[in-house]
């Protein structure tokens, strides 16, 4: 007869066993090799980073997309059906409706506001009425930056890989970036809607070339005027492809640059020596997952300099502005 | 008359029963019969890598499939070269599939074209990574009709973190990556 608790020590075992062939039954995991990982470029040094969040706005806006900075110092957005006009504290001091949804927004010296809809800019009065719809372009047209400057309007077409310079009543002077591989030009290469452009302190047009993973200076004229081409994966770098995809200049003629697929806020000294980071992945990424943003290449909609040197980013996925400083050490 | 009609309906019932219960048994014991498939819906898978090591069949019945559409055609392809790859050309080293799998060929300066090998593709996800983080996305993971055995419960579905694989009738057209252009929406 074999006695009772030797059943029980039988049992408990037996369920022990199960118990940890259960847990340890895991499946096999895809190695090292199988796996893409950028780990090690996302991470950032804690010596890097250079700014921190002083500011953070909550906004009432569906699809923000567009940031631009006035003579004032008032802060536009603008997004999906609506304008709005914010303090430096980013509190509200003027909301428009617009019709459609502007892609990006630039304020001239006399403050006209300029929106780039997707094929076409509408001129708006500082108060955010519409004065003019000027021509619209071909279906393929998408402008995806705007600046101007007290004589023109430099508009940036992703879907036409070109750089359109206006003047101020929309009349079209000037096409940049027309292809002539006989003269070794290949123009711009824009394999997505990331394609920028920005006015410098000494008032110099730079676009970025995205597939080339940098920046171009021209001439109103079209002349190209230099390149400064980054590819690379090291911090002072630019990764991957359309990169920069929002760029912006500080006073001092520092340049910053946001990036897509290692999400980040960076600043290029005048010389193009790399300053710090603004923002860093970690930053940028908490918050809100990719999967119900599938559409979002990157969370920065735009970014904008004010004048007080401050860096703006517009947050979409957060709906959020966000604002840093210099931390002056 | 009226038994041997009787008897004729309940020998007629039994064969139909029988019928039904084998056809029954039949179908759930062939679960390829064929009426669904398991597809990858692109939109929801993250890379992980398992479909290349939970399949029943090896290599996998998953493969990347290239939407040529929304392909930027870049010389940098993400889903090509190595992250901070030393040269952007063709090099081994460069190079990120595995299996060398992704071959790639001159267009005009500075593009290119880029087309999956299938018979050495292992479905690991890893230039669907890359081109996903990078580029357009236009590289995505799809379960191949003709290699996959439809197993009842598919065992890449049963641990896929993003349960981004289902089960459609066949008759539904392959689940394709999406064409959306949009610079960004919400
Ligand atoms: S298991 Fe799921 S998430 Fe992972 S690669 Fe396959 S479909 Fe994508
Ligand atoms: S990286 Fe992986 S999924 Fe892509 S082609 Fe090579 S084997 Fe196939
Ligand atoms: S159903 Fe079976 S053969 Fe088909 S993908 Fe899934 S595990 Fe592989």
């Amino acid at each position: 007869m074999v006695p009772d608790w030797v059943w029980a020590a039988l049992a408990i075992a037996v369920v022990s066993v199960a118990l940890a062939l259960f847990v340890t039954d895991s499946p096999e995991r895809p190695g090292d090799a199988l796996v893409y990982d950028v780990s090690e470029y996302e991470a950032v040094d804690a010596e890097d980073i250079r700014y921190r969040e002083t500011l953070r706005v909550a906004l009432e806006l569906e699809n923000p997309a567009a940031l631009a900075v006035d003579n004032n110092g008032h802060i536009l957005i603008a997004g999906e059906g609506a304008l709005l006009v914010l303090d430096e504290a980013g509190g509200e001091l003027a909301r428009r409706e617009i019709e459609g949804r502007p892609y990006c927004a630039a304020v001239a010296p006399d403050g006209v506001i300029y929106l780039g809809m997707r094929d076409h800019v509408a001129a708006c009065s500082p108060e955010g009425d519409v004065l003019a719809a000027w021509d619209m372009l071909n279906e393929r047209a998408w402008l995806t930056s705007i600046v101007a400057d007290e004589n023109h309007v430099f508009v940036a077409d992703s879907g036409n890989a070109r750089v359109y310079v206006y003047d101020h009543s929309g009349t079209r002077h000037t096409v940049i970036g027309e292809r002539d591989p006989e003269q070794g030009l290949h123009g711009f290469v824009v394999p997505s809607h990331y394609f920028e452009v920005a006015l410098d302190t000494t008032g110099a047009l730079w676009a970025t070339n995205p597939g080339k993973l940098g920046l171009e200076k021209y001439r109103e004229d079209g002349a190209l005027l230099g390149a400064w081409h980054q590819p690379g994966f090291d911090i002072d770098k630019f990764p991957g492809c359309c990169n920069p995809v929002h760029i912006a200049f500080k006073s001092d003629g520092a340049l910053v640059a946001a990036e897509k697929g290692i999400n980040r806020v960076k600043v290029f000294a005048a010389d193009r020596s790399f300053e710090g980071v603004v923002a860093a992945p970690e930053l940028l990424n908490a918050g809100w997952k990719t999967a119900d943003f599938p559409d979002d290449m990157t969370p920065v909609r735009d970014i904008a300099v004010d004048g007080n040197d401050r860096v703006l980013v517009l947050h979409g996925p957060l709906r959020s502005l966000l604002i840093f400083e210099h931390i002056n050490k | 008359m009226s038994e041997k009609k009787n008897t004729g309906r309940r020998a007629f019932m039994r064969a139909a029963a029988a019928a039904a219960l084998g056809g029954g048994v039949w179908l759930a014991a062939t679960p390829s019969s064929g009426a669904w498939v398991w597809q990858i819906d692109p939109r929801k898978c993250t890379q992980c890598g398992q479909c290349a090591t939970h399949c029943v069949l090896n290599p996998s019945a998953v493969k990347c499939v290239h939407a040529t559409r929304i392909c930027g055609y870049c010389d940098l392809c993400s889903g090509y070269l190595q992250p901070n790859a030393p040269a952007l050309d063709t090099g081994a080293e460069n190079e990120l599939c595995p299996t060398a799998a992704i071959k790639r060929s001159f267009v005009e300066d500075p593009y290119f074209a880029y087309s999956i090998d299938e018979t050495l593709c292992v479905g690991c996800g890893k230039c669907v990574k890359g081109c996903a983080q990078f580029g357009n996305g236009s590289l995505y993971l799809q379960i191949k009709r003709d290699l996959c055995v439809n197993c009842n419960e598919c065992s890449i579905a049963r641990d896929c973190p993003s349960h981004a694989i289902e089960r459609i009738p066949l008759s539904r057209a392959y689940i394709l990556k999406y064409d959306d252009d949009s610079k960004g929406t919400e």
